[in-house]
């Protein structure tokens, strides 16, 4: 049975490009997320130094 | 008297053995020895390798369809794709991706390492395979055993048997064979990097990470839902630490009940008819060669991104990039403490080793979503 090199070429490049859009993309909203979990978690750090230096 | 022994005779596997069983049996023999003596992953080559010798003995009718008591484990386990993703979430349930919120960019190493089984799909390609047998013989690169056979029950199911056992025989041999490709490829100076601390990963981080990645990969690369979502599940198990009882049973019991059907079930699909062909030869080689093509690929991914770092990254540890959680973290924390005692890189290879396993699942997807 004949190759279809075309599919191959298809299968070849979508997937080393899918794997590493993906990854990228993941790789962003983590860098994303964990940066507004910190900015969140040390406001609310700030808020509970601040309230306890007013008590 | 004499009919009845006749009968006996006849009725027995004995006479019924071929040339071919016999060659299995040594198979499943030197697959014990592997195990036992050697323990080269015995929790899954022992169960495989007696899978092996109980199914090439004639007349057991163990793998009978719709009667064979091994036939109900790989028709309800696998060809029903329950298994893979239990192995998953107990995966999940035990994998820290600490080191990889750490550092994301540690996951395009993992991508990196992808590369090279989609070298290894065009390899198999030239050597004659068809498109969904290449598709299956490429991701053993991805040094995955679940993902293999989940892939490879879906493409080439009678490939099954040579698959699972070179992805595991592969993952055992790390040790061996991912050392020369790491000297070959890094410098004695590159292999001396100090990385820079990893920095503090809060429980919030931790807990969010396996929903967003389970979101983002099942929104983008749909088939990959089935083994993505068990191993995100999982992960948050662990992570919400209000589970403890799921958690212990994912990565305890449950994952050891799995393993055990899954050995004995991919054992039984290595028939003499099945294994014994040039075909499981190059299967082998072809395993090799995505493996050491996916250590090169990782490893050359961290020096092409060290061109573009402030804060150089050693590039030892994109060679951890192949999936074989902790042997391959493991190997690049040995080869880099010998170029540099004081250097630690155990952590800092777990990250894109874990990414590793995230990459070989999407890279699997998406050959399913190409090929299936």
């Amino acid at each position: 049975m004949e190759t279809d090199w075309p599919k191959v070429l298809e299968v070849f490049g979508s997937g080393i490009i899918g794997v590493f859009l993906v990854m990228i993309l993941l790789q962003i909203l983590t860098q994303l997320s964990t940066r507004v979990i910190d900015f969140v978690e040390n406001w609310s750090k700030d808020e509970e130094a601040e309230a306890e230096s007013k008590k | 008297m004499f009919n009845i022994l006749k009968e006996l005779i006849y009725s027995s596997g004995a006479v019924s053995l071929t040339g071919g069983n016999l060659v299995m049996w040594l198979v499943a023999f030197v697959l014990l020895y592997l195990a036992i003596k050697k323990q080269y992953e015995p929790l899954l080559l022992l169960p495989i390798a007696f899978g092996i010798l109980v199914v090439n003995l004639p007349l057991t009718f163990l793998m009978e369809p719709e009667h064979g008591l091994i036939w109900f484990f790989y028709h309800y386990g696998i060809e029903q794709d329950i298994i893979p993703p239990l192995i998953f979430l107990g995966l999940g349930a035990m994998i820290d991706f600490g080191p990889l919120i750490a550092n994301p960019k540690t996951l395009l190493l993992g991508a990196g390492a992808q590369a090279g089984l989609y070298v290894t799909f065009f390899a198999a390609i030239l050597f004659g395979f068809d498109l969904q047998e290449a598709g299956s013989i490429a991701i053993i690169g991805g040094a995955d055993g679940p993902t293999t056979i989940y892939l490879t029950s879906k493409l080439a199911p009678h490939l099954l048997g040579a698959t699972a056992v070179s992805a595991y025989a592969y993952m055992a041999l790390v040790p061996i064979i991912q050392p020369p490709m790491m000297k070959l490829l890094t410098t004695d100076h590159e292999r001396k990097i100090v990385m820079s601390k990893l920095r503090h990963v809060s429980k919030l981080q931790r807990v969010c990470f396996p929903i967003i990645t389970a979101m983002t990969i099942m929104l983008v690369v749909p088939p990959a839902a089935p083994l993505i979502s068990m191993l995100m599940l999982g992960n948050l198990f662990k992570e919400s630490g209000v589970v403890e009882r799921l958690t212990n049973a994912a990565s305890n019991e449950l994952m050891n009940i799995v393993t055990i059907f899954l050995g004995l079930s991919i054992g039984a699909t290595m028939t003499a008819s099945t294994f014994l062909s040039p075909k499981v030869l190059f299967i082998f080689f072809l395993g090799l060669f995505a493996f050491v093509v996916s250590t090169a690929a990782g490893l050359l991914m961290a020096k092409f991104m060290n061109l573009f770092l402030k804060d150089k990254i050693n590039p030892l540890i994109g060679a951890a990039g192949v999936s074989a959680v902790p042997m391959a973290a493991r190997c690049v924390h040995k080869v880099g403490s010998e170029a540099n005692r004081r250097n630690y890189l155990l952590m800092y290879a777990m990250g894109p080793n874990v990414a590793g396993v995230i990459g070989t699942v999407v890279a699997a997807a998406i050959l399913l979503k190409n090929l299936g």
